[in-house]
């Protein structure tokens, strides 16, 4: 029998066949949250209250440099959680994410609703006001940031109704996010970036411009990495209709340093613009993608 | 370049196999999404100049591998060179490497092998057969010829058999030692001609013989175009020593040994069977040492008449068919003979003599004198001329073919049969005249017939006087009136040699014996002395002397070609290894 507490380790696919998004997604939490004892995103989503003593076990990075130089005692800064943060969550539900590469693994959708449904039922339990914004070549569904009973449910409801759409327009779902974040925010992304990235970056540095915190949820099927099939094959674009021919064993070697390379432009480019960046493969079990984001 | 299988050649459209085939994979791949398609597009379109390079590549390879194999099917043959012409100046012991192994094919060519299996080459030199090895070597030369060539087999006979391969190469297995001589340089120049009116683009002679000095005689042998291949002499043969001849006369048996020159005396025996009896009863009638050159005379005991056989032996040697040689012994009762009062002192005397040797004795069984007898006759002409007419008639009235003729001039006897009389001066004489040639003649003065014999009839040309004839005075007249007697006019043949296996042939007139001819090894054989270069040289001008392993080398050489087959199977291989490696460089 799986253990339910820590479903957050286990294999998503294995995970994903226990029930609906939103058991799946309150196993993983319970279990993400077992694991590591304390608010895992403390420190940007909470305001500094009072000091207190230093007690052996406390975090160093808590202690107040400033007292210790002044007074030469330790004493730790405690923090209390902000309950008016607002969260927004994007969703790239265009079709290329509704893809697999096995028919054993979840779609990039499918691991990304989960994602998404964990990580927003971590925020609201930490009182942070969470939405959700789903997108493919147009934004298809908009949930604004709430607090109140029954947002996750929402959100989660929101998941479900966003069917897979055709192509990729992320610039256009940030911009229309960015007017919706009246103030400083949290902006996550996840998508398979399978899209412009020039247009997408010059939108994330925007939101970055308003002083918006974004973190970029790059996911990715194991099959996107390693290139594989048939000697000879057609390899056809979801969105686009475009093909081509190839032989995936003579082009394999290329193949995988492009998607390398692909993988270290965006890595390098969201941190040159201050964006945190995660690749996220869909057979890691989402405790670990969620500790990413810790 | 040329092709064993130039039909495989056809092979060659299977070369675009590659090339179809990569057009046909191409037509209906599989298809499958795949969103990262923008990646898949980077990564070909900066792998395209390599992909591109190494397609063609492959395509290259792949083809020229299908090439290659089906130019190996189809057995190309290229020339390589090896070897020389005809007429080369004879180094001895060649060793051509190159063109050696089971794939070298050759030029059309005319091949006549001379295989020299006369008696000497069945000595035995360290524990084998000289014709063992020569027949080895007949077999190599033989085995290495292809169907378009030209073959001939020569063997100590000297005739030059044509035929296949197979066919040849079983006459060669066939052979054995013959007691024949070979007379190499009127062989080799009749197999050199052969092969020279050949139109074949090469023409070689294979020259397999022990080389023996007296196979060489007289005269050469240089054919132009025809490239002589001569097996060098052997460096060293065993001492030998054969009967040569053993002939019974009057004086007992003389015995000639041959052999190698120098060799050591050897005891020898020779025995004799009683007429009639079997080998068993064959009993010793001497013993003694001879060595080669040597010639011996044992005395024979009292015979009985008839025909005795006997035979001479040697200790064996090396070469054991001329250690033994047969002899016939005829011991004739004498002849019963009745002289005319006219015959003259002469005669009368030699008859006296013969009577007291019991050679002959009185009677009627021979007549002799100007008259034709009852019987047999032997008749001399008068000495009045008046009488010829007379002796004619009764001559024709016997049935005789001959007859007295007019005078003839004088002049010196000649005979092939009585070698008494050879060289014996003739003044006086008439000619005989016959009507059926030369039948009968048994010998002559100028040509023309002086002693003839038909039936029981003996014509003399001369009368036996010192005035006709110098014969009388001759030591050889006692013999000759013997012969006369006893074996001419008694119709005998003498004992005749030839060559051949040791068997005896006798020649029979009714129920009785009238002569035989004892077959024998030419005495030639004995003599196992190896020519000289110098002296191979004299005789093969053109000739390239060889031994063993340069014979190998060389033959064909002239028009030797390699089936490159093998090494284009090499390259295959090679070509596959690099395609394997070149495909399975990006996997």
């Amino acid at each position: 029998m799986v253990d339910s507490r820590r479903l957050d380790l286990l294999d998503p696919a294995e995970v994903a066949r226990l029930g609906g998004i939103e058991i799946v997604a309150q196993g993983v939490v319970e279990g993400f949250l077992a694991g590591i004892h304390r608010s895992p995103f403390r420190g940007f989503s909470v305001e500094f209250t009072e000091h207190r003593a230093y007690q052996p076990g406390d975090e160093l990075r808590y202690l107040d440099w400033k007292i210790l130089a002044r007074a030469d005692r330790l004493f730790v800064k405690q923090f209390e959680e902000e309950t008016n943060l607002r969260a927004m969550i994007l969703l790239d539900a265009s079709r290329s994410m509704a893809w697999r590469g096995d028919p054993a693994r979840l779609t990039k959708r499918g691991y990304a609703d989960r994602l998404v449904a964990a990580l927003a039922l971590i925020l609201l339990r930490q009182r942070d006001a969470t939405g959700l914004m789903t997108f493919d070549e147009a934004v298809r569904q908009v949930i604004p940031a709430r607090v109140k009973a029954g947002q996750w449910t929402r959100l989660v409801r929101g998941l479900i109704d966003t069917p897979d759409g055709l192509g990729t327009a992320a610039e256009t779902a940030l911009r229309q996010l960015a007017g919706l974040l009246a103030r400083r925010g949290l902006v996550v992304l996840v998508s398979d970036l399978l899209l412009d990235r020039g247009l997408a970056l010059t939108a994330l540095r925007y939101l970055r411009h308003r002083g918006h915190q974004v973190i970029v949820l790059h996911v990715m099927d194991p099959a996107e990495l390693e290139l594989a099939g048939p000697p000879e094959v057609r390899f056809r674009d979801p969105e686009s209709a475009a093909s081509v021919v190839v032989r995936p064993r003579e082009l394999a070697g290329a193949y995988a340093a492009t998607v390398r390379r692909e993988i270290a432009g965006w890595r390098a480019a969201c941190r040159r613009h201050g964006v945190a960046y995660h690749h996220i493969r869909t057979d890691m079990p989402f405790g670990m993608a969620l500790r990413l984001l810790a | 370049m040329t092709f064993l299988h130039p039909l495989a050649l056809l092979g060659l459209a299977a070369a675009a196999i590659p090339a179809l085939l990569h057009l046909l994979e191409r037509r209906t791949p599989p298809e499958a999404e795949f969103p990262p398609l923008r990646y898949l597009r980077d990564a070909e379109r900066q792998s395209a100049r390599r992909l591109r390079l190494r397609h063609l590549l492959l395509l290259i390879l792949r083809t020229a591998l299908v090439a290659v194999i089906v130019l190996a099917a189809a057995r190309p043959i290229l020339p390589t060179g090896v070897g020389g012409g005809s007429g080369g100046s004879g180094g001895s012991g060649g060793s051509g490497a190159s063109g050696r192994g089971s794939t070298a094919v050759h030029a059309p060519t005319a091949l006549a092998v001379v295989l020299d299996n006369s008696l000497s080459a069945s000595a035995v030199v360290d524990g084998r057969p000289v014709l063992d090895r020569l027949k080895a070597l007949a077999r190599a030369s033989l085995a290495q010829a292809a169907p378009g060539d030209r073959l001939w087999l020569v063997l100590a006979d000297g005739v030059a058999r044509a035929g296949s391969r197979e066919a040849l190469l079983a006459s060669v297995d066939g052979a054995t030692a013959t007691p024949q001589r070979l007379d190499l340089v009127p062989a080799v120049g009749g197999a050199a001609r052969l092969v020279a009116a050949e139109p074949l683009p090469a023409r070689e002679v294979h020259v397999l013989s022990d080389l023996q000095r007296t196979a060489l005689g007289a005269g050469s042998v240089d054919v132009p175009g025809v490239a002589e291949l001569v097996l060098a002499p052997p460096a060293r043969v065993p001492a030998n020593r054969g009967v040569a001849a053993a002939r019974a006369g009057d004086g007992g048996l003389t015995i000639a040994v041959s052999g190698t020159p120098g060799a050591s005396a050897a005891p020898l025996v020779a025995r004799v069977q009683p007429p009639g009896s079997a080998p068993a009863r064959a009993r010793e009638v001497g013993r003694t040492l001879a060595a080669p050159g040597q010639s011996v005379t044992l005395p024979l005991p009292p015979l009985a008449p008839g025909w005795w056989i006997g035979e001479v032996l040697l200790d064996a040697d090396e070469l054991r068919g001329d250690d033994r040689r047969l002899f016939v012994v005829r011991v004739a009762a004498p002849a019963s003979v009745t002289a005319e009062a006219d015959v003259g002192p002469f005669l009368s005397a030699a008859l006296a003599v013969l009577r007291v040797a019991r050679r002959v004795v009185v009677g009627g069984e021979i007549a002799i004198g100007e008259r034709l007898g009852a019987a047999r006759s032997i008749v001399l002409p008068p000495g009045d001329p008046a009488l010829l007419g007379q002796v004619n008639r009764a001559l024709a009235a016997r049935g005789v073919r001959w007859h007295f003729g007019p005078p003839g001039p004088p002049g010196t006897l000649a005979s092939a049969d009585l070698a008494m009389v050879r060289g014996v001066q003739v003044n006086r004489r008439y000619r005989l005249e016959g009507t059926e040639g030369d039948s009968g003649v048994v010998a002559s003065v100028n040509g023309e017939p002086w002693l003839v014999r038909d039936g029981g009839v003996v014509l003399l040309g001369s009368r036996l006087d010192t005035t006709w004839t110098a014969l009388p005075g001759a030591p050889g007249f006692v013999p000759f009136v013997d012969a006369l007697a006893n074996r001419i006019a008694r119709g005998e043949a003498p004992v005749a040699e030839a060559v051949g296996a040791p068997r005896l042939q006798f020649f029979t007139r009714g129920a009785d014996t009238v002569g035989a001819t004892v077959f024998g090894p030419d005495p030639r054989e004995s003599d196992l002395t190896p020519a000289t270069p110098d002296e191979v040289r004299r005789a093969f001008p053109g000739a390239r002397l060889l031994d063993e392993a340069g014979l190998a080398a060389e033959r064909f050489a002239a028009t030797r070609r390699a089936d490159v087959s093998g090494l284009l199977l090499g390259f295959a291989l090679l070509l596959a290894a690099i395609e394997l490696a070149v495909a399975s460089m990006s996997r």
